[in-house]
């Protein structure tokens, strides 16, 4: 059924499922479709493919695997004018992403003092399940959050004003509107900004190993052996509500505009309706919080540097969003359209010369931060033409799950998996016992093989490989 | 399947599985699952008392409704769930009483944060005698 196209790329055709309005396209290579193949990704795919007004093909990236509606690592874009906005190919975490900071500090510098670093962060970055914030915001507050994003946070203290050029979006999504948020969704995010949470979410300490594209590591600020942070995270219990709220509007609303769909969990309703312009604005306030969210943390990151190791000047490498739907205009069969590209679990990726990308990055292109699993390297990639043409500007966003939490559970315990990575050098700071073994990094494919994917395929290229020393987990 | 709950894997997540006599048993099952999920549910006790009335278009957007109106209730309401006793339902309307306490960081042991309850997979049948049910959470 799946049709190999050329060493990286599969096609899922027509005749894969009934209804199928577009071809699926897969981006792996032999070893990554055989587990892609294990799940129902294929199946998700192509169900994503028979959503009304799609335009282009239902995309995969290598990373993808089984998700709720639409696989995570899925890409799909539909006409702004005919087509549709699903919640759920959003995701429950809204502005899930990463964001790496630079250090001046060498791999050298830091390890004699990387246990009383991690302590530190540990102690400033509200982590694990059931931890709340250390500020608590007042509901006026939070709608300022929500219109602002990361401008609201380095208004209040919480960086510094060259931040914004760095985030995807500069950290603010303009269309954001609090009053299409519920109630509930406050309640669940009023407390919860500036925190970690548990599952997959980190802050690790790392260095960069290797530079594979010398020329934009230096326009990063990236060089050898210095010493970096990544940080993933989200919107927390704010954005979870929000995608909550709307696939249950979006459920009554179907019937009313005759859409059907194959699996509720992919409701819809067109973009242009009431409904779809009321789940964009809310999106946005999401996204907004999970912007202020990052900001927040990088603040008591570099407050930990500071007192540790004397000085905490960390510079914003960047910021990337992987669940989020975008207005964005892309050429379709030849023409130049609008289009709203759904990115679940995949991370925009442009080439230089959009003016999305910072002015400073203009010349080399925007960053796209792949981070891996527990304990393994990270990579930093950069956008390309190639992935305008072929993806919506998009490409992949980590290692991807391979086993259950459960079975992960089963291979090892935290104490043991502590161990094991301390005899690698990478020290752990983890909220959960239980979280910390079910994260185990043989949970997850090889990020390495992933990233080689992406590369050869050409949407989106190497620039820096970096590899943990410390890891402070929820 | 033996009358209860029990926990069930998915490749990123974690999915409850529940059976009983009734609806009224598999929705206290289910509920009672996804607090086992979220806390060490030894660790809470049945002090205050919460209600929850719902109306929904069938049973398994109900099924939705009800463990997501259980999790806002700690996420949003910092209420954690140590009981439940439904008092009335069909396939479109609940109304219960749910029993627990304020979420004490110090007391209670938590597990996993949950983001949200999905409609993957999402079942809630009757077979013979017993009501089954199966629901996906995302974490």
């Amino acid at each position: 059924m799946l049709k190999k196209l050329d060493e990286y790329r599969y096609i899922v055709p027509k005749s894969f499922r009934e209804g199928m309005k577009v071809e699926g396209l897969i981006y792996a290579n032999d070893q990554l479709i055989q587990a892609i193949e294990k799940d129902q990704t294929l199946m998700q795919v192509a169900n994503v493919a028979t959503l009304p007004g799609l335009v282009g093909r239902s995309l995969a990236m290598p990373d993808a695997h089984q998700g709720y509606g639409f696989a995570i690592g899925g890409v799909a874009a539909s006409d702004m004018q005919t087509g549709i906005v699903s919640a759920g190919g959003v995701g429950f975490d809204i502005n899930c992403g990463v964001r790496l900071l630079a250090s001046d500090f060498l791999l050298d510098e830091v390890r004699p003092k990387l246990d009383a670093l991690l302590d530190q962060m540990f102690r400033d970055i509200p982590c694990g399940a059931g931890k709340k914030g250390i500020i608590g915001l007042s509901y006026e507050q939070l709608d300022q959050v929500l219109e602002n994003g990361a401008h609201w946070a380095v208004r209040n203290g919480y960086g510094r004003d060259a931040d914004l050029q760095h985030i995807e979006e500069t950290g603010k999504i303009s269309h954001a509107d609090f009053n299409a948020v519920s109630k509930h969704a406050k309640e669940r995010g009023r407390d919860q900004l500036g925190t970690l949470g548990s599952g997959n979410h980190f802050a690790e300490v790392q260095y960069v190993e290797e530079i594979f594209d010398e020329e934009a590591a230096k326009v990063f600020g990236l060089s050898l052996n210095q010493v970096v942070v990544l940080i993933h995270t989200g919107s927390r219990g704010l954005g979870h509500q929000v995608c909550t709220d709307y696939l249950e509007t979006m459920q009554d609303a179907m019937r009313r505009y005759k859409i059907q769909v194959v699996d509720r969990q992919l409701a819809c309703v067109p973009i242009q309706s009431p409904e779809g312009q009321n789940y964009l604005k809310a999106m946005a306030a999401a996204a907004n919080f999970a912007f202020a969210n990052r900001q927040m943390i990088t603040h008591w990151v570099r407050e930990a540097f500071a007192r540790v190791l004397g000085t905490g000047n960390l510079h914003l490498v960047y910021d990337v969003t992987h669940n989020i739907a975008k207005e964005e205009v892309h050429k379709v069969h030849g023409e130049m359209k609008r289009v709203l590209v759904h990115r679940k679990g995949a991370t925009r990726a442009f080439p230089k010369h959009r003016p999305e990308v910072p002015k400073d990055y203009y010349e080399v292109g925007q960053p796209v931060l792949i981070p891996g699993s527990m304990g393994t390297c990270s990579y930093i990639l950069v956008g390309t033409e190639k992935a305008m043409e072929e993806t919506f500007g998009s490409s992949c966003h980590g290692a991807g799950r391979a086993k259950s939490r459960h079975a992960a559970k089963m291979e090892i315990s935290a104490q043991q998996l502590i161990r094991e990575l301390k005899e690698k050098g990478i020290h752990v700071r983890g909220a959960s016992k239980s979280g910390l073994s079910e994260e185990n990094p043989n949970a997850y494919k090889d990020v390495s093989q992933v990233v080689e994917v992406v590369h050869n395929a050409g949407i989106a290229k190497k620039v820096a490989k970096l590899i943990p020393i410390g890891v402070i987990k929820g | 399947m033996k009358e209860g709950f029990h926990i069930i894997e998915h490749p990123a997540d974690i999915g409850i599985e529940a059976c009983g006599n009734s609806l009224k048993d598999v929705f206290e099952f289910t509920a009672l699952g996804l607090i086992s999920v979220i806390v060490e549910p030894t660790t809470v006790d049945p002090i205050e008392q919460r209600f929850v009335r719902l109306v929904a278009s069938d049973a398994e957007n109900l099924l939705v409704k009800w463990l997501s109106e259980v999790l806002y209730l700690y996420d949003g309401q910092n209420f954690l769930m140590a009981d439940v006793s439904i008092e009335h339902i069909s396939t479109n309307e609940l109304e219960a009483v749910i029993t627990g306490e304020p979420v004490n960081e110090r007391k209670h042991e938590f597990k996993l944060d949950v983001k949200a309850i999905t409609y993957h997979q999402l079942k809630v049948v009757q077979e013979k005698e017993n009501w089954l049910v199966r629901v996906f959470l995302d974490i």
